[in-house]
């Protein structure tokens, strides 16, 4: 079982990238910003942790999803995998630790926005009350379903897609529209829709990345 | 052409009536040879001839062929697992993440092919010694020129000990001076008893390493045979030479040895012999030894002329092109 070595491997690859750099730090800070911009501009106070998910949903799902499409695509076309699959491991071990990888870096980012966000809240507002807590916990479960589809589509668009301009296209325009699947139950006002979005986003997350794998185990090198 | 040689029904490495199609077009027209275990195997042919092809078919890169191939007693593509765990591979183009450096690829690729921590921690310093690498150990593949890269990729396929190396192209963007360091570690790796597969333009290389040689073209192999079988197939009449010390008209003389169908002269001095076909060459030579004794002339030399590794490969090549 290769995978573990390669998850970790991939893991020392992502979290020191420029993009998970801006996720790190560049997101929190980001998200401050809306907060003052909008209570200077509306002087109405949204709590703090449905903009940090806000944020978090749409910028760090269109990044970690071109930022996996693009290099699974990039790997494929300068023949990286060709060291890789001359071993004995499973080719779907590599699209697996690559889909992993980049979604804990996306979950720890978004961890750190919401953990600023609820800090901010706190510390401007002196309140942190249950309703707040449980509306973020909400808040994150929907920003990480969200998340864990906009990687998958990233995985599966990098190895489907021939070149990176194809790859950032379809993820920017195709991904980012899958992504918001997980909403749908929030949007049909169903009972517990937070545990339907979780469960919608881990199906449609194993269809995608399922889809990746077939694929890449049928590739010709 | 198919390997006929009985030496090789036990071959480590056996394609069998091997065919690949890239759409219309066929990579591989039913290829078949052999490899013995612990041989070097030189593989030549022209860019598109099917050298990359039949190298990916036996890595197991690419599984969609027609044929059958046998790595020790391993299928491929099915029993590929096993077959990895024999087998290092050097592609025509070696890439790495950029993000990696010399001593993490190296790790990454040390324990994906089984190596335990500890041993890929020896191996390491060992191989990058060998390859001339130790100085950048710690430095980015990224930073690196690209005959340091293709030599971190000789690494990587040397680092488990394989049984089988498979090099595409492994003397491309390398110095002399590392190319003759590359020859030393084949032959080195060829005594200790590995199985080597290498594909070069560089005859000359071939010709220093190999011990016995493929030309392909147009996808089908041409010829096989060790150099010296490949010349004595290429030469259907046999020359020799004789180098004369001054202007004589003795030479018509050679007209009488037995053996010799005509003999011409096309420069001062030097005249070639032209034998019947299925003359016994070493004997054509000893007898002009004795006419050239006995006809008191003096000479520089006699040489049993045969066409070298890049004539043998031209002629193959050629008759591909004309066919």
């Amino acid at each position: 079982m290769k995978l573990p070595l390669l998850f970790v491997d991939e893991l020392r690859g992502f979290y020191k990238s420029k993009v998970m750099l801006f996720l790190w730090i560049g997101l929190p800070v980001i998200a401050i910003l809306f907060r003052f911009v909008q209570s200077s501009t509306t002087g109405q106070d949204i709590p703090f942790t449905v903009i940090s998910t806000l944020v978090v949903s749409s910028l760090a799902g269109t990044l970690a999803s071109v930022m996996l499409a693009v290099s699974i695509i990039n790997e494929k076309n300068k023949n990286v995998y060709e060291l890789f699959l001359i071993r004995p491991l499973k080719r779907r071990d590599l699209m697996l630790a690559k889909f992993l990888s980049v979604y804990l870096c996306v979950v720890v980012a978004s961890m750190i926005s919401v953990f600023v966000g609820v800090t901010t809240d706190y510390l401007t507002t002196g309140i942190l009350s249950a309703t707040i807590l449980d509306s973020t916990v909400r808040s994150l479960a929907t920003s990480l379903s969200m998340l864990a589809v906009a990687c998958s589509a990233g995985v599966l668009i990098g190895v489907a897609s021939p070149s990176v301009m194809v790859g950032a296209i379809l993820v920017i325009y195709g991904g980012n529209q899958i992504s918001v699947i997980p909403l749908v139950p929030t949007l049909l006002n169903l009972p517990e829709a937070t545990l339907f979005t979780v469960g919608l986003a881990a199906a449609v997350t194993a269809v995608l990345v399922g889809t990746a794998i077939g694929l890449f185990e049928r590739k010709q090198f | 052409m198919t390997s006929s040689n009985p030496d090789n029904k036990n071959g480590f490495v056996v394609l069998n009536n091997v065919s690949k199609s890239y759409g219309n077009f066929r990579a591989l027209d039913n290829i078949s040879f052999e490899i013995k275990e612990g041989e070097i195997f030189g593989y030549i042919g022209p860019n598109g001839a099917g050298k990359t092809t039949t190298m990916k078919i036996l890595t197991g890169l690419l599984s969609d062929f027609q044929g059958e191939v046998r790595i020790g007693n391993y299928q491929v593509p099915k029993q590929k697992s096993e077959v990895h765990k024999l087998l290092g591979y050097l592609p025509q183009n070696v890439a790495f993440q950029d993000w990696r450096t010399v001593n993490h690829a190296l790790k990454t690729f040390g324990k994906l092919s089984g190596l335990s921590d500890a041993e890929v921690e020896s191996r390491i310093p060992e191989i990058l010694g060998l390859v001339g690498l130790s100085d950048v150990r710690h430095k980015k593949i990224s930073q690196l020129s690209g005959g340091m890269i293709q030599k971190v990729g000789l690494a990587q396929a040397l680092l488990h000990d394989p049984k089988l190396l498979v090099l595409d192209e492994p003397l491309g963007g390398l110095d002399p001076l590392s190319r003759n360091q590359f020859k030393d570690i084949v032959l080195k790796l060829g005594k200790k008893g590995t199985t080597i597969l290498f594909s070069s333009h560089i005859l000359s290389d071939v010709q220093d390493v190999a011990d016995r040689i493929g030309i392909i073209n147009h996808g089908q192999i041409k010829q096989i045979g060790t150099l010296n079988e490949l010349k004595s197939r290429l030469s259907g009449q046999k020359v020799v030479e004789v180098l004369l010390a001054y202007a004589s008209d003795k030479w018509q003389e050679f007209k009488t040895i037995k053996n010799v169908q005509n003999v011409e002269q096309p420069s001062v001095g030097r005249i070639l012999l032209n034998l019947e076909d299925g003359a016994d060459a070493d004997q054509v030579v000893n007898d002009i030894v004795h006419s050239v004794v006995k006809l008191k002339v003096r000479v520089r030399g006699i040489t049993l002329l045969s066409p070298r590794l890049d004539e043998i490969y031209l002629n193959y090549v050629r008759e591909g092109e004309n066919a």
